[in-house]
């Protein structure tokens, strides 16, 4: 049985992309820059969204596996049952995180392309508006 | 009484002289023109020199001249006398004509430029019923014009204009205080029948002391208590004085500041709407950080809602099926598989047994730990899901309150606005210090207030223990047996006294009040805002209160115009009260006043020309077109007084 990893990795090049997320005012708390877990899962949340599943080419460490929380694993979970069709995937560690950080990975690029694309502090109106759009389109 | 002629001869600037003030119909109006120098204002002067023998009036170049014309003086040969003649034809009530002259000579002596004065003469001729004429000189002519128009009091009929606008701006109660003195001839009963009761009763007083010294000793007190009582009655003064400064001070201020907003009172406000701002926007920004929050947190879970609904139902499915939690540990089937063995039973795992459990296997799929997790996680994604279906009212929840704190920034925002627009244009500093200068002010009234009311207290205490020692004076000059004609002198004499103190109040009072009602009569007989103002006081202590209809004091805040009406009402008013029915003359009367109240003054001019002879001396700026188009039709004459092209004799030519 292969040993589950205590990481969670990013691409080599997604570090200055998750560097970026940092400028953006929307992804602060409280004046302070977002932690990596976070941005993460966000990402992760987008590259879902979008369908885009981009495999790491060179991996990185990202954050320690500890700081997912219960609610940060049920959401990184769902995505790997989602993506399986099958529930047993959860009993693969290693793959579920394989699929979050795919998706990261995919999700990242996206979320800066979005956000340079607009101009400075629009991006929380833009993405309040694309929420509003997922919340009709799939009957939430 | 009315002027009907003036005759001047060698008198300064008029070498012949001779004008009439005809009346014209119903008005008694006169108009002089004359330019600064042309010698209008030694026409008032005149008068004067001809009733009283002074010129008050001189300005600093004439004051330089001699009263004899230049011009006559040029001529004269030494030892030569030459005159100055003044002849003022009067009429009074009676109809009688009454004609009052002045003269005095001059000579030049040798080798001398100057021309000295040799001799004055004074005659007042006054006829009776059956036409003779009483012909007054020297002290009798004095004292018949005196009686006539004491010179006391001939400030209230020959007067500058300038005294119109300063009357009411500078030491008020002073004036009024001295008017109604003046007016009442209380002088009389104050410095020579109640000065001579007060001595001649110290002396009787003194003259008692020496029979007995406890009389003495009794008379010493009484004279240390009244003087302590003068020295109240002085400090008194001195403070209501002190306290009138400070109230002009502050008339002054407060016309310097009329129209001006209260600075300091608006920075308060400023500084209120400032912190209020900091608070809304903070409260502002924490509803912004938490819609932030809110986005954030709600986005993962909106986009992620496929996966978290698929992961929901298949949660919900395995449960149905029972297969939630499961019913067989499958690490026990895996290791029977394994081992071959059964590790519940021990029996050996045959073919058949093995195709049993690896379907078993099939269809349990999950561990133990991977049904725990979800057990575990199932509560977390119900409350997701219950989380989206509050997300869109809490998300309305905030945006209302930002969009509430948005509209409060905006109010203060104007708010802030209106007070920098009122505040624009002004020096402030200016402006702080003028409110300052007007606290200090009020504070120094204040403070004369409060020490006019100990003074007062004082004078009471003085004036008990004054009656105290009075009391025992008479006992102990009742039982001095040779003192019997002193006791009945110094009764009689501090009764005297009582009662002429008593009597002088009693007039001043009396005065007062018909000259505050007859001035309040006049002013609003003939102010031309008949609905700003609602009454005039004169106080007890001479402060005189104009009361605006809205209820406040506002003599500090009248306009130039309004100031001269109520000096011009006041001064009518002593006219009337005095009983001296005599005429009015002013110079330059509306020099100070702005072209549109010059119309309103000249239409009240011409009223009061219509009860009373009024003579006006104008400079040709002054008597500009908003007073001409009035005042030439009501003028019963129109001169202007113009030099000669020598610039030393002065002549008057009707217009």
């Amino acid at each position: 049985m292969a040993q589950i990893q205590d990481r969670i990795y990013m691409d080599k090049k997604d570090k200055e992309l998750y560097d970026k997320l940092d400028d953006e005012s929307m992804l602060k708390h409280k004046g302070g820059n977002r932690t990596r877990k976070e941005q993460f899962l966000f990402a992760m949340a987008v590259g879902f969204e979008k369908g885009v599943r981009r495999e790491l080419e060179k991996r990185k460490e990202l954050f320690n596996l500890k700081d997912l929380k219960l609610e940060d694993e049920a959401l990184i979970n769902a995505i790997a049952i989602n993506e399986t069709k099958s529930i047993s995937i959860i009993s693969q560690k290693n793959e579920v995180y394989k699929i979050a950080e795919e998706y990261a990975h995919g999700g990242i690029k996206l979320l800066v392309d979005e956000i340079q694309s607009c101009e400075f502090g629009s991006f929380e109106k833009l993405y309040e508006k694309k929420l509003k759009e997922i919340i009709i389109k799939l009957h939430i | 009484m009315r002027i009907d002629k003036l005759l001047l001869k060698n008198y300064r600037q008029f070498k012949d002289l001779d004008i009439s003030f005809l009346k014209k119909g119903e008005n008694d109006l006169h108009v002089i023109i004359g330019k600064n120098g042309t010698g209008k204002t030694n026409i008032l002067n005149s008068i004067n020199w001809c009733l009283y023998g002074d010129e008050p009036h001189l300005s600093k170049e004439s004051q330089q001249l001699p009263i004899l014309n230049l011009n006559q003086i040029s001529k004269i040969e030494e030892d030569e006398d030459k005159e100055v003649y003044a002849k003022l034809h009067l009429k009074t009530e009676n109809g009688s004509c009454i004609t009052v002259a002045r003269k005095a000579v001059y000579r030049i002596y040798e080798g001398e430029k100057i021309p000295v004065l040799q001799k004055t003469e004074f005659e007042v001729c006054v006829p009776d019923a059956k036409g003779n004429v009483d012909i007054k000189k020297g002290e009798d002519a004095e004292s018949f014009i005196e009686r006539l128009v004491p010179k006391s009091i001939r400030e209230f009929f020959f007067f500058d204009g300038e005294r119109l606008d300063t009357y009411f701006k500078e030491a008020t109660v002073q004036n009024i205080k001295h008017a109604i003195f003046l007016i009442s001839q209380i002088d009389l009963l104050e410095n020579k029948i109640e000065k001579r009761l007060k001595d001649f009763l110290s002396d009787l007083r003194k003259e008692a002391g020496k029979t007995n010294p406890n009389l003495e000793s009794i008379r010493n007190k009484l004279e240390e208590e009244e003087e302590n009582l003068r020295t109240h009655n002085k400090n008194e003064d001195e403070y209501q004085e002190q306290k009138t400064i400070a109230k002009k001070e502050i008339r002054e201020i407060d016309e310097k500041l009329r129209g001006v907003p209260d600075v300091d009172a608006l920075e308060v406000e400023k500084l209120g709407y400032k912190s209020d701002k900091k608070s809304a926007k903070n409260i502002k920004q924490e509803y912004m950080a938490k819609r932030t929050e809110a986005l954030f947190k709600y986005g993962n879970y909106i986009m992620l809602w496929p996966a978290l609904k698929n992961t929901i139902d298949t949660i919900n499915e395995k449960r149905e099926k029972k297969e939630l939690p499961p019913p067989i540990d499958i690490r026990l089937l895996s290791g029977s598989l394994k081992e071959k063995v059964c590790e519940l039973c021990g029996h050996d795992v045959d073919s058949k047994s093995e195709a049993q459990i690896k379907k078993l296997i099939e269809e349990i799929k999950l561990s133990p730990e991977d049904s725990k997790f979800l057990l575990d996680v199932e509560p977390l994604l119900h409350r997701i899901k219950l989380a989206l279906s509050e997300y869109e009212s809490d998300m309305k929840d905030l945006s209302h309150h930002i969009i509430k704190y948005e509209k409060e920034l905006e109010e203060i925002e104007k708010k802030i606005g209106k007070i920098d627009k009122k505040l624009s244009g002004y020096k402030l500093e200016k402006v702080r210090s003028w409110h300052e200068n007007r606290k200090i002010q009020e504070g120094q009234r204040d403070k004369y207030l409060q020490l006019i009311a100990e003074e007062k207290v004082r004078k009471m205490g003085c004036e008990e223990e004054i009656k105290k020692l009075k009391q025992e004076w008479e006992i102990g000059l009742k039982k001095e047996e040779k003192a019997s004609k002193l006791r009945n002198d110094t009764g009689f004499c501090s009764k005297a006294h009582e009662i002429i103190k008593e009597a002088k109040e009693i007039i001043i009072n009396e005065a007062r009040e018909k000259i505050e009602e007859e001035t309040q009569k006049l002013f609003f007989d003939l102010v031309w805002k008949s609905k700003t103002f609602k009454e005039i006081n004169i106080l007890e202590t001479y402060d005189l209160e104009l009361i605006h209809a809205m209820g406040y004091e506002c003599l500090g805040s009248i306009s130039a115009a309004e100031r001269a009406l109520l000096a011009l009402s006041f001064t009518l008013a002593l006219h009337d009260v005095s009983g001296f029915d005599s005429p009015l003359m002013i110079d330059t009367p509306v020099a100070r006043v702005t072209d549109e109240n010059r119309e309103n003054l000249g239409k009240i001019f011409a009223k009061v020309g219509e009860t009373k002879q009024i003579i006006l001396l104008f400079t040709p700026n002054e008597y500009s077109k908003e007073i001409s188009k009035i005042l030439d039709m009501k003028s019963s004459s129109r001169r202007s007084c113009e030099l000669s092209a020598g610039e030393i004799e002065s002549s008057i030519k009707e217009l």
